[in-house]
């Protein structure tokens, strides 16, 4: 446990190095650090309402992020959150629309279910091409993103097209209050019992199941647990599933909570950011929740810094990017995984 | 060495790999023109003074000396220039190049555009004068491993070696393999090259050395005496070191293998009622699809009976992994069937294979045996929640302590349950395995080489943990490249010979007679 503690920390700590980077970029391009930096902490926590603005974007995070540890815990890099997340919320759409007029309570719960399963299918393919052929899933899912994204664009200007829409992007009718779980703030009981009951969810699953334990293991050494008995197909293909479904379900929720409509394109840099947080968070359910606040916080915070700092929303991503470099270049340190590997390797002299 | 330039001499060599002395003040001088054997037991020291010698590793400290010049240390194409060449246990030839074209790649002054023909015309006179008469478009993949050797040699030799090193070139040869190697050795010799053998078997060092050398924890305990001035008995003790009141004698001997030539092992200790229990395994007429890893099984029959320790043999690369794949479900069969405890397992999957008895000790304890980054709970735990559901509730806390006991049990040395397998010891890993695979459910335990690279002690208690399997009532294969080891501990000893069982014998066991079979010449 402490171990975990420390590598989390180890992460931010890259995090803050990543963040100082970004603001000797910034104040050479003209900018003020001190003020981007005031506007980050003002944006994600101390201006009025902040707190709640940034677990508005928090919890979908957190959602998609808990999924995609679930997927890198077992070994297999789904990168295509992104995709399972408009497929989720296209699920619910498709539900809502089917339902329109049921009462409430059957229709909320079958929305929300139908975006899981909508993630999930949008990572099963790709979960199937690896297991089956060994396709790699990195470039599968990758596709599946782009894949997802214009079907987004072919839905909401076709078959879900709203006929009243004005609007510069196409959209679909939006869901009637009655189906809504949070207003535009984002942020309600519904929501937060979700997110909470994911959070829990994971964690057993993680840490208390034998699928925790050997997803673990087929992530680290999948030839070994071959060797137990394990059937390898099913247990990544059960990860490729869990994570899906979880970043359907954070879909569904954007649907059916802030953004209430189905819009081309939204939140399109969701998924993405959810990998980041997996991996900063070493691959801790109790992490992810922890950097999840952190990347909600900056969310948040794009709104503030052009308004205080004159800089360009667009900075966020540059400060995500900066912190996805240092973040792989900790996951990934080349040297010190061959000189972990070198007493194994080192035949007897 | 008097009166004599030595051809390779180390002065006060020593390397550290971290905290871990692998050598300390090792000072040797190489006669020139004489075959030299450098003698230890796993983990003395020898492939690391091998290496120092062909300037692969750089010693923490000491220098190196060919005739008398100093050679830098560390810098391989310093050696290879000074005319030292190092053949490696494990071969080192690009498997996707044919012979010519590897000679080709160890040559020096060659390059620019060269056609196959233009190759093979210039390696082959040199091949044939090793005595290497094979076509030269052969792919090294393809090879037998005995030519693979014989072509390894050969490489090493295209650049006028003076000075050639071979690291354990025995381990993976038939008997009749290592006699047709010494002679090659010889003649080299007589040819002037100064010859360099890694070695850890008595009877080959006696067989072929004219001076050695003894490492034991990488400390030089005799340094190049003359065959003549040393016996076997004296040599075991200078390779084991105490005068080990705690190995039995057999075992000792098969240790060292210092058991003499063609003579009885002896068997005292081999099960007496071995053949009386009932078969635990069957397996009748196995014909596996070939699927690029490994010789395919053609028509392999074999039984296992309860309390019996059953031998394979064989030159490596003649089916051994794919028998152990197929015993554990992991290779697809064409024909033939496997039945576990009376029940025919052959359609089904190696975790109810598991639920009905089967253990498996596989080859490579690092990659198929042990998870080497995760914790030793997550590694032991492994094959007990593989019995139960997916996502049936665990208590971690719980199978910590169970490990903790059962890792006692078994004399691992280990700090903390939670620590990463890789950090143990490769003795200690293989005991993580042995604690995890021999249980009480077991009825049938598969071995493949459980005592590779282990030093004397964890080998013998591999050896003891298998016996008392046996005494048990379970059945054991034990699948192994060292013929010492299987004539020690193997009720029965079965030879395979490409894909198939090609033979048996029980004890006393006749050296020449399974050295014969193993490589198919007619007995």
């Amino acid at each position: 446990m402490k171990g975990k503690v420390l590598s989390v920390l180890r992460a931010l700590a890259f995090v803050v190095v990543a963040l100082a980077l970004c603001g000797v970029v910034f104040e050479l391009a003209g900018f003020s650090a001190p003020l981007m930096f005031q506007s980050i902490a003002d944006g994600a926590f101390t201006s009025p309402n902040a707190l709640m603005k940034s677990l508005r974007w928090a919890m979908p995070l957190l959602i998609t992020a808990c999924g995609v540890l679930v997927s890198f815990r077992c070994g297999y890099f789904n990168v295509g959150a992104q995709g399972q997340f408009y497929l989720g919320a296209i699920g619910a759409t498709v539900a809502v629309e089917a339902l329109n007029g049921a009462p409430p309570a059957l229709v909320v719960p079958v929305a929300i279910a139908s975006g899981m399963v909508g993630g999930a299918l949008w990572a099963a393919w790709p979960g199937f091409l690896r297991i089956r052929w060994g396709t790699d899933e990195v470039i599968t899912t990758l596709m599946g993103n782009f894949l997802a994204g214009l079907l987004l664009v072919y839905l909401t200007s076709g078959p879900l097209k709203d006929p009243s829409g004005t609007g510069q992007v196409t959209a679909s009718r939006p869901v009637a209050l009655g189906y809504r779980i949070a207003t535009s703030v984002g942020v309600s009981p519904t929501i937060i019992a979700l997110t909470l009951a994911t959070l829990v969810l994971v964690w057993l699953l993680v840490n208390r199941t034998a699928f925790g334990v050997l997803s673990s293991l087929a992530g680290r050494n999948p030839v070994m647990i071959v060797w137990q008995g394990a059937k390898l197909s099913s247990l990544g293909l059960s990860a490729f599933l869990v994570s899906g479904a979880l970043a359907g379900l954070a879909g569904a929720i954007e649907l059916l909570g802030p953004n209430g409509r189905l819009v081309s394109g939204f939140l399109p840099g969701h998924g993405f950011t959810a990998v980041l947080i997996a991996l900063v968070a070493g691959l801790s359910v109790t992490g992810v929740a922890v950097v999840s606040m952190f990347f909600g916080g900056l969310a948040a915070a794009s709104l503030y810094l052009p308004v205080i700092a004159g800089l360009p929303a667009a900075a966020i991503d540059v400060i995500n990017a900066a912190i996805a470099l240092f973040i792989t270049a900790r996951t990934f340190p080349l040297p010190a995984a061959l000189l972990e590997r070198l007493p194994a390797r080192r035949p007897a002299p | 060495m008097q009166g004599e330039e030595a051809a390779l001499a180390c002065v006060d060599v020593s390397v550290r790999f971290g905290a871990v002395a692998a050598l300390s003040g090792v000072s040797l001088a190489f006669a020139p023109g004489r075959i030299h054997a450098v003698v230890g037991q796993n983990g003395a020291g020898k492939t690391t003074f091998a290496r120092v010698c062909a300037g692969m590793v750089r010693p923490t400290a000491g220098e190196l000396r060919i005739g008398a010049q100093p050679v830098p240390v560390g810098k391989v194409n310093a050696a290879r220039a000074a005319g030292v060449e190092l053949v490696h246990q494990s071969f080192a030839l690009p498997p996707s190049f044919t012979i010519a074209e590897s000679m080709e790649f160890g040559a020096t002054g060659s390059g620019g555009i060269f056609t196959r023909r233009a190759l093979e015309a210039r390696w082959t006179g040199h091949l044939k004068s090793l005595g290497v008469d094979t076509n030269l478009r052969t792919r090294i993949r393809d090879l037998p491993v005995e030519t693979r050797q014989a072509v390894e040699i050969a490489r090493a030799l295209v650049t006028d070696a003076k000075i050639l090193i071979l690291d354990e070139p025995t381990a993976v040869l038939s008997p009749a393999g290592v006699a047709t190697l010494f002679e090659r050795l010889r003649l080299l010799s007589r040819r002037g090259v100064t010859i360099i053998l890694i070695l850890h078997k008595i009877r080959e060092v006696l067989d072929i050395a004219e001076t050695i050398s003894v490492l034991r924890g990488g400390r030089l305990i005799e340094a190049a005496i003359p065959v003549a001035a040393i016996d076997a008995a004296r040599l075991a003790t200078a390779i084991i070191g105490t005068p080990s009141g705690s190995i039995e004698a057999a075992d000792q001997a098969a240790l060292v293998g210092g058991g003499g030539g063609a003579a009885p092992v002896e068997t005292a200790r081999v099960s007496a009622a071995a053949p009386a229990g009932p078969p635990v395994f069957e397996m009748a007429g196995v014909d596996t699809r070939p699927d690029g890893e490994g010789r395919a099984l053609e028509g392999a029959s074999l039984t296992i009976r309860r309390g019996e320790i059953v031998g394979v043999a064989g030159v490596e690369g003649n089916g051994q992994h794919t028998l152990v794949r197929a015993l554990a479900g992991l290779a697809g069969l064409d024909r033939g069937s496997i039945c576990l405890g009376g029940t025919d397992v052959t359609a089904h999957a190696l975790a109810q294979r598991r639920a009905a008895g089967l253990r498996i000790i596989p080859f490579d304890r690092n990659s198929e045996g042990l998870s080497l980054t995760s914790a030793l709970w997550e590694n032991w735990s492994a094959r007990r929640l593989l019995l139960g559901r997916l996502l049936s509730p665990i208590a971690p806390s719980r199978l910590r302590n169970a490990c903790h006991a059962s890792l006692k049990e078994w004399d691992v040395r280990f700090a903390d349950t939670g620590q990463p397998a890789g950090s143990l010891s490769g003795g200690n890993a293989q005991k993580v395995i042995l604690a995890r695979e021999i249980d009480a459910d077991a009825s049938l335990v598969i071995a493949a080489q459980p005592t590779r690279g282990l030093d004397i002690g964890a080998t013998a208690f591999v050896w003891q943990a298998l016996r008392a399997s046996r005494d048990r009532g379970c059945g054991v294969l034990l699948i192994s490249s060292d013929l010492d080891e299987l004539f020690d501990i193997a009720d029965r000893v079965v030879v395979m010979l490409s894909g198939r069982i090609a033979a048996e014998f029980s004890a006393p066991y006749n050296l020449a007679a399974v050295g014969a079979a193993m490589t198919g010449a007619p007995q």
